[in-house]
């Protein structure tokens, strides 16, 4: 019986032709006066799709779900509209509240830019269309500025690499996925964020703590997925143009195709953005931002038989290159001292990516394949120090899906995935190689005996060629008690693969040289959360509160230790301690009709053990305050967004041994950024413009030793703040849509 | 400077766009109901996003279920017709009911959705 599972999970792997349709299930209620009671003839429509239906006498319906189709509206004379993010294919409940202005001339159709789900086991955050645009520029990066959970910030003061932290810990923590799809790691780690254009972006989860074992063993601190305009959408055309006063330009363009109706559909998309203008603001001599420069290019198609079979394969070029440093730093110039200090990354990668599903006609059974590469092409200088470095990734993915009963009570996942990861770096005349292979095998049961209670359970075992066979636990427990509680805990093991140079390069942006002992690391942590969210009226408007927990544990981590020596920075394996503590806590209002308002607070306790003491993990924030409101009027023709948000302060890394510098460590103080924006829309397109960093606070002397760039005091890597001042940019959208 | 500039303009900003709602509706605003021959959701959205940007449109409900629009618009800005006409030009009916008509068949809409529920009620229990 064993074998004859391991030998269909086994199979699985090599029969490619496999998908993702499923049909989602489920009931939708009025509450009005008369109590709860089944609601006919809601329209349930995929959001931004034409895929929809209406419910049944008994309030029941049923409709099928492609890939990348998350929310669900629901909507109904007489009632609140709703959203819905399904995360899987238990049968959803919806209550919808009446709206009581019925008699009044009044439509309710604002879309919510970011909700918690109730529905889902895994606590989650879904950021839709809406909540996009209210970050305008330019990337996923840039998307989470007005999200509670993820923290932006840069990595140094020259490379202009961002970097993300989820429950306060370094986005290398969280499995980034394109479409489900594992992406951007490796050699795109330190930039990664900034090569998927926000305007492609259909909408992000961003779910916290462990992750369901379906993709991968590497969530630790949670997973951010990011999901692409589908080619089958409504959207024909889609036009951005971009500019700010920093002289940086941008443009993005998408179109859908439909080759053949709704069964053959293609998407093509274009990226380009240009920064040339010298920005020193601060007049430390250098460029506060990097001169560059990007271009990508992507198509994909997807094939749909609205029988249940289904296939999407598409590819992506990217090319770009960056340029910092002092500001008379060229591009074609000699490393050395007699030149100025210059730092130029170039950047070429290409991916592509094939998925496939079937769904049986009795719909308990589902199979799919997802699989993705990519070829990554690195060739930089820091000063004097070249780095350059390619890789090859590819990952595989075949799950098959059963409803173990007619009612979907027991569902079973399972399957196998297989990764191969191959690593050239070239670092101070050092090559530096070598090969990852992990083919792996998972299951996960899901136990659903109403809408109310999901447990979740899952375990994975991962061969790996140079770390030997690990196991990964997680599970997951959903209850909702009542209409206002709901709870949630999740507990699991994460494993990671540190690439240990690539992903620190920019730590290069220094005097002291790189010194590590092992090129490649596993890093391993237990991660354990509780959340608790509340769904309120007050005033007669949705209240939500939340309140979540989250602590991760290491086991074996990479330490990045600048303290301990004056003469490099050590990268090396966790000796002690590490553990970071995530309390969060935060409140969804809507005060006023189409005014929606967000608070939240979230207290950081992150500690690691460098150079034999507990500490405060540096240049990371102790605490982070959020208020968000968003505005727009009837008809949603203007809108109108503030953000401020509260950093708290931290601990920045001194090198003990040198004398010149006092021993006691240093601090930087809290500080606030506020961003605002006002968009006006027409019947063909938008237009809209905002400040960045209002306030126009700067952390001063980001970079040490900024006048003597070859001298021992020179570091660019201890930034905790905003580098770049205020920044005002203005905007154009134009959207043409199949009728 | 620049800093007062912005955070004036901000609330220049704000201010206007409050004040025009509040004129908006103190002023006079006409009401047109239409019977339509729309048949999905989709037709509603389409519908909808188009009437919304016709002149002089203030408040909009589109209903696929019961077959109705109901339009609100500033008086001298648009007339019955035109927007008639815009509902035509993207392929549907536009035939002009009074408010009390409209009105009715919603009542009836959600009259009917209640028995529904009554019965469905009872079968469950």
């Amino acid at each position: 019986m064993k074998n004859y599972i391991l030998l269909l999970l086994l199979l699985l792997l090599f029969i490619p032709f496999l998908t993702f349709s499923q049909n989602i299930a489920g009931t939708v209620f009025g509450n009005d006066e008369n109590g709860k009671q089944p609601l006919p003839g809601v329209n349930v429509v995929w959001e931004g799709t034409n895929d929809g239906t209406a419910s049944s006498p008994d309030g029941s319906f049923k409709i099928k779900q492609k890939t990348g189709q998350h929310m669900l509206v629901f909507s109904f004379v007489g009632y609140e509209s709703q959203v819905l993010h399904v995360h899987d294919s238990d049968p959803v409940e919806v209550v919808l509240k009446p709206n009581l202005e019925l008699e009044e001339v009044t439509v309710v159709k604002k879309n919510r830019g970011t909700y918690l789900s109730t529905i889902n086991p895994i606590q989650t955050e879904n950021i839709g269309g809406a909540e996009l645009h209210k970050a305008a520029c330019c990337n996923l990066a840039e998307s989470f500025e007005t999200n509670p959970s993820v923290d932006v910030s840069y990595s140094d003061a020259i490379t202009g690499a961002k970097q993300i932290k989820l429950l306060g810990l370094d986005g290398t923590y969280s499995l980034l996925q394109v479409e489900n799809m594992p992406n951007l790691r490796g050699l795109a780690t330190t930039f990664g964020l900034t090569y998927i254009p926000g305007p492609w972006l259909e909408s992000i989860q961003v779910s916290k703590g462990a992750a369901s074992v379906l993709n991968g063993y590497d969530a630790i601190a949670g997973q951010i997925n990011a999901e692409l305009k589908k080619p089958d959408s409504s959207e024909k055309l889609f036009l951005n143009l971009y500019r700010n006063n920093d002289g940086r330009v941008e443009f993005n363009g998408n179109a859908n195709i439909k080759v053949k109706g709704d069964t053959l559909t293609s998407g093509i998309f274009v990226h380009g953005h240009d920064l040339s203008k010298k920005n020193d603001n601060n007049n430390d001599g250098f460029l506060d931002e990097p001169l560059s420069r990007m271009f990508q290019i992507g198509n994909r198609w997807k094939y749909n038989n609205h029988k249940g079979y289904m296939a999407q394969a598409g590819f992506n070029i990217l090319t770009e290159d960056r340029l910092g440093g002092q500001v008379n730093a060229d591009r074609n110039m000699v490393s050395s001292p007699t030149n100025p200090y210059g730092v130029s990354i170039k950047n070429d990668r290409i991916d592509a990516f094939f998925k496939t599903g079937y769904v049986w006609p009795d719909t308990r059974t589902a199979l799919a394949f997802l699989s993705n590469f990519s070829r990554h092409e690195t060739e930089s200088f820091y000063g004097l120090t070249d780095y350059n470095a390619n890789e090859s990734r590819l990952y595989a993915s075949a799950v098959l899906t059963r409803d173990l009963n007619r009612a979907a009570t027991h569902t079973l996942n399972s399957g196998a995935s297989f990764i191969f990861d191959d690593f050239n770096e070239i670092l101070y005349n050092q090559d530096i190689q070598r090969t990852e292979k992990v083919p792996g095998v998972f299951t996960e049961y899901t136990f659903k005996p109403n809408s109310n209670l999901t447990f979740m359970t899952g375990v994975r075992v991962d061969f790996h060629d140079e770390f030997g066979t690990f196991v990964t636990p997680r599970m997951h427990f959903r209850y909702r008690m009542g209409q206002h509680f709901t709870l949630r805990t999740s507990a699991g093991k994460g494993y990671r693969t540190a690439n240990v140079l690539s992903e620190n390069t920019f730590m290069l942006a220094n005097s002291r040289p790189l010194k590590w002992d092992k090129n490649v690391m596993q890093e391993e942590a237990w991660n354990y959360g509780i959340a608790l969210i509340q769904n309120y009226t007050l005033l007669g408007r949705d209240l939500t509160l939340n309140a979540e927990f989250f602590r991760t544990d290491f086991q074996s981590q990479l330490i990045v230790d600048r303290e301990t020596s004056a003469d490099y920075i050590l990268l090396t394996a966790l000796d002690g301690k590490s553990y970071a503590n995530s309390l969060q806590f935060d409140l969804r209002w809507e005060p006023t009709e189409r005014l929606d308002l967000l608070l939240a607070y979230r207290v950081n306790d992150i500690k690691q053990t460098i150079g034999g003491e507990l500490k405060d993990k540096p240049l990371t924030n102790d605490y982070k305050g959020l208020i968000n409101l968003n505005y727009t009027t009837n008809l949603k023709k203007w809108m109108f967004d503030y953000t401020v948000q509260f950093n708290g302060g931290g601990r920045i890394p001194i090198v003990a041994s040198d004398a010149s510098v006092a021993v006691a460590d240093q601090k930087f103080s809290p500080y606030t950024v506020m961003n605002a924006q006002i968009t006006k829309y027409f019947r063909l397109w938008n237009i809209y413009a905002g400040v960045e960093n209002l306030s126009d606070f700067k952390q001063t002397n980001p970079i040490a030793g900024a006048d003597d760039p070859f001298g021992p005091e020179f570091n660019a890597t201890n930034v905790w703040g905003p580098v770049m001042g205020r920044k005002i940019y203005v905007g154009l959208r134009f959207n043409l849509n199949y009728d | 400077m620049m800093k007062k500039l912005i955070y004036l303009l901000m609330v220049a900003m704000f201010i206007g766009a409050a004040t025009t709602d509040i004129f908006a509706q103190k002023k006079e605003d006409k009401v047109v109901c239409f019977k339509s021959n729309m048949d999905c959701a989709d037709c509603e959205k389409t519908i909808y996003d188009y009437l919304k940007f016709e002149k002089g449109v203030k408040d909009l409900k589109v209903d696929h279920a019961s077959n109705t629009i109901l339009v609100k618009y500033k008086d001298g800005k648009n007339t019955d017709e035109k927007l008639a006409e815009a509902v035509n030009k993207k392929g549907y009916e536009a035939e002009k009911i009074s408010h009390e008509e409209y009105k009715k068949i919603m009542a009836e809409i959600s009259e009917n959705g209640h028995e529904h529920q009554h019965e469905q009620h009872k079968e469950r229990e």
